[in-house]
């Protein structure tokens, strides 16, 4: 059978190695990879996929890989996600916006240099939801961007205006907002297992409802963009939320982890966000102070306290998109792993 | 007459007594029928209702005119259906072919059957089933055809029951027997009902396209009573809860009831909660479809009290042991809200879910399970009636800039109006207050005299309370202080 070649950057990473996984699994594409990190021979790299080392922000190196593969769609999901309290912080803006925002320049210009057919981008749900402080209750895609507060969100914004704007009747572009992903290996699980140690402490009500994505059902999205935009097309030009369709409370989610780990918190109190905001302004001048970074900030608590969750309606509707693993069994598979 | 102990509960709640109050007083049926008219066997028919059920009895005779006496016909056939169905004392041999034919049995002149066990509460009905027989035939040819085709299929379900010795001796085995048991009694019944409706031209045609709606409705309510009447069932050697379930918890069904398996019990009932409350969005869904105010009424209020039943039984032990009800005056109240629109259903069915995750229990195996439940059904009911409104588009739409402007302007005016609205009322007031001191002048009223008594009266009263008044400024200072 005849294959169509496919090129994933940051296809080593937590998600673009689920990506390739999955395009590798249907036979029918021919894989390559870009990656500032290829594997080292042995581990985890597929025997059938080609890896190549090449900076997103090089754009001569992309020419090079590009014209050389010619895929017919790009899957790009290199970026930078700043974790832990680096996400609420101005530091690292200049080198997240080079490598979100140009990287992305860059792989559109050598995706249609190269006569690739179309691009499925990476975006995230906080290029509307990264306005601290806010709840966004059900919403879909007809909310607006550009109201982001923080960094990622600013620059996953940015990214995801240039690669619609690149849509044209003969290269499609369309952006993938995922929830926050976990998975095997992810950052969300570790940070919520730190926070065992306080498990007691409801952040407010305790009520508001949050979306996440498992990691192979973002994977399963992202392997159905492409087969859209290689045939029917519906999706281009288009941003589409991809969540695990399932919201529940961060509360339940944090206790649903910490079963895993076999914790349950034995007795449990509400502490109002007010209160919890100042400890966690606290939190931050001893941390300035001692130069030791801790869980709580002011950021963890606006993040924990609000409401996020999305309707995948647009997603269901266009890709035929149906989130395979349920949360359940997603946050056993996660935390097995670790155990 | 109400005994001591439910006066004492209202005492404590009295936001309940309010409700029974506000239900009694204030509520008027969407319609009324029309006794005048009634012949005497469809006044007899009546009389069935009322005797034979307590729950649909209030909501059926407040139907609309068209589907009043077809819906009370319906509802006797199959409560006629049911009480052979039920009746011990019955051989199969002489059960299964009454149930295979009943649809037929409703069009047989002066059919009657008087061979009931003596215990069969609804045996009267059968006695006298010549009065709906009678009755049936005024109805409607396409409302007839309906209710026979429920029938039909609803019998020939329940016979195939009584045949299957397994469930008699086992019970329902898999959750997929479970459901298709509940389709029988109750699914069925959703359709029959909305097919009337549609016929009638009383609920959206659209809802006979989804067919998983209707069945929810059914399944809904009889998954939940289900859920509530295991130790009733129990006692009457019946059991429904599906082996898939609680097999997981314990190995016997009788070891439900056992004090030492008090949480296996629990989660076992957890899990059934679950089974039902995935159904609530769909049920939602439904109640959107109907046009007709009666008709909603007739819709709305058993599914809410279901959820708020569910509610009440979910992490409770109780129901192992007695018949968990909710509340008298939180039925008043329920009713109340389901008799309005569906916004108001949907905030019952917010406020139910989330009592329901409150009491959810991180120990349980379903914990996220019935998280994302509840979370589904409030989604569902932002999808409908969103909370909050989308944010502003900073970048682009100038339609919406120019709406603030706008809105700028408009209360820019406001301010002023209101300026200009206590500038005029304050003239008027000072206009009349002159001209009636004016007026008094003319008439030869003495100001100075009167200025001099008001001075003294003044001063007395502040000469007799004088020192106390200062004490009070004194221990005010104080306060300020402090």
């Amino acid at each position: 059978m005849e294959q169509t070649n496919v090129l994933v950057t940051g296809g080593t990473g937590f998600l673009g190695s689920e990506v390739v996984k999955k395009l590798v699994e249907l036979r029918r594409y021919s894989v390559t990879v870009i990656d500032i990190n290829p594997p080292s021979l042995g581990t985890q790299a597929f025997s059938t996929v080609r890896y190549v080392r090449a900076n997103i922000l090089s754009p001569t190196e992309l020419a090079e890989v590009f014209a050389e593969s010619q895929p017919a769609v790009v899957v790009h999901t290199a970026g930078i996600v700043p974790d832990g309290q680096a996400r609420y912080s101005k530091s690292g803006k200049a080198a997240v916006f080079q490598v979100n925002v140009e990287g992305t320049r860059n792989v559109i210009q050598a995706a249609k240099e190269c006569g690739a057919r179309g691009l499925v981008f990476t975006s995230s749900v906080t290029v509307v939801v990264d306005e601290m402080g806010k709840d966004f209750v059900n919403a879909d895609e007809e909310w607006p961007t550009g109201r982001a507060t923080l960094v990622y969100g600013q620059s996953k914004a940015l990214a995801e205006d240039l690669v619609l704007a690149a849509n044209t009747s003969d290269f499609s572009t369309c952006a993938l907002r995922a929830a926050p992903i976990f998975g095997p290996s992810d950052v969300i699980i570790p940070t919520l297992h730190a926070l065992i140690p306080t498990s007691s402490f409801i952040l407010g009500e305790g009520t508001n409802l949050v979306d996440f994505v498992y990691l192979s059902n973002i994977a399963d999205a992202h392997v159905l963009a492409v087969q859209n935009l290689l045939n029917s097309g519906t999706t281009a030009g288009q941003a589409i939320f991809i969540t695990n369709g399932e919201p529940i409370t961060s509360r339940d989610l944090c206790l649903s982890v910490w079963k895993e780990f076999h914790h349950v918190p034995r007795w449990s109190i509400s502490v109002p966000v007010g209160l919890a905001w100042w400890l966690g302004l606290f939190a931050e001048v001893v941390g300035w102070i001692s130069g030791a970074e801790g869980s709580l900030s002011r950021g963890v608590v606006l993040d924990g306290s609000s409401t996020r969750y999305f309707s995948i309606r647009k997603a269901r509707r266009l890709l035929g998109y149906d989130p395979r693993v349920s949360m359940p069994e997603a946050v056993k598979l996660t935390c097995q792993v670790r155990i | 007459m109400p005994s001591p102990l439910s006066l004492a509960y209202y005492i404590i709640h009295p936001q309940e007594l309010r409700s029974i109050v506000q239900w009694k007083v204030w509520h008027n049926p969407v319609h009324e029928r029309d006794e005048s008219k009634e012949s005497a066997n469809l006044k007899r028919c009546f009389h069935f209702l009322a005797l034979t059920s307590r729950s649909f009895v209030a909501v059926i005779l407040e139907l609309h005119p068209e589907l009043l006496v077809p819906m009370t016909l319906f509802y006797l056939a199959l409560r006629g259906l049911d009480t052979v169905e039920d009746d011990m004392t019955l051989p199969l041999e002489k059960k299964e072919p009454i149930l295979r034919d009943f649809d037929n049995i409703l069009e047989k002149d002066g059919w009657t059957f008087t061979e009931s066990g003596p215990n069969e509460k609804d045996r009267q009905l059968l006695v006298e089933f010549n009065v709906v027989i009678e009755e049936f035939k005024n109805v409607k040819p396409a409302y007839k055809a309906i209710i026979k085709d429920i029938t039909k299929r609803m019998g020939n379900g329940m016979a195939d029951y009584c045949n299957n010795a397994e469930h008699n001796t086992n019970g329902v085995n898999t959750i997929a027997d479970y459901e298709l048991y509940c389709h029988y009694v109750a699914g069925l019944v959703g359709e029959g009902c909305t097919r009337l409706f549609v016929e009638a031209g009383l609920a959206n045609p659209a809802l006979l396209k989804r067919p998983e709606l209707m069945e929810s409705m059914g399944q809904f309510l009889q998954q939940v009573n289900i859920l509530r009447d295991i130790k009733e069932d129990y006692d009457d050697k019946r059991r429904f809860w599906p082996k898939e379930i609680w097999s997981k918890y314990v190995t016997e069904f009788d070891d439900l009831f056992k004090p030492e398996n008090k949480d296996k019990a629990l989660q076992a009932s957890s899990e059934m909660v679950l089974t039902a409350l995935n159904r609530a969005d769909d049920c939602l869904y439904y109640l959107a479809g109907l046009k007709e105010q009666s008709v909603f009424n007739f819709c709305a209020i058993p599914q809410s009290m279901a959820i708020a039943t569910l509610d009440v039984c979910f992490q409770n032990y109780g129901i192992f042991q007695k018949v968990v009800k909710i509340t008298k005056g939180d039925a008043c109240q329920l009713m109340i809200e389901s008799t309005q629109n569906l916004q108001l259903v949907c905030d019952i069915f917010r406020r139910y879910s989330r009592k329901i995750h409150r009491k959810n229990n991180p120990h349980d195996p379903n914990f996220l399970r019935i998280s994302m439940a509840c979370g589904k059904t409030e989604q569902f009911i932002e999808s409908i009636f969103p909370s909050t409104p989308k944010p502003f588009d900073p970048k682009t739409s100038p339609k919406s800039a120019e709406e603030a402007a706008k809105k700028a302007a408009e209360a820019n005016e406001h301010k002023w109006d209101m300026i200009y609205m206590g500038l005029a009322v304050a003239t008027t007031l000072t206009v009349i207050t002159l001209s009636m001191f004016f007026i008094a002048w003319l008439a030869g009223a003495r100001f100075d005299i009167a200025w001099v008594q008001f001075k003294e009266q003044i001063g007395q009263l502040l000469g007799t309370s004088g020192p106390s008044n200062a004490t009070i400024t004194n221990t005010g200072a104080e306060h300020n202080e402090l």
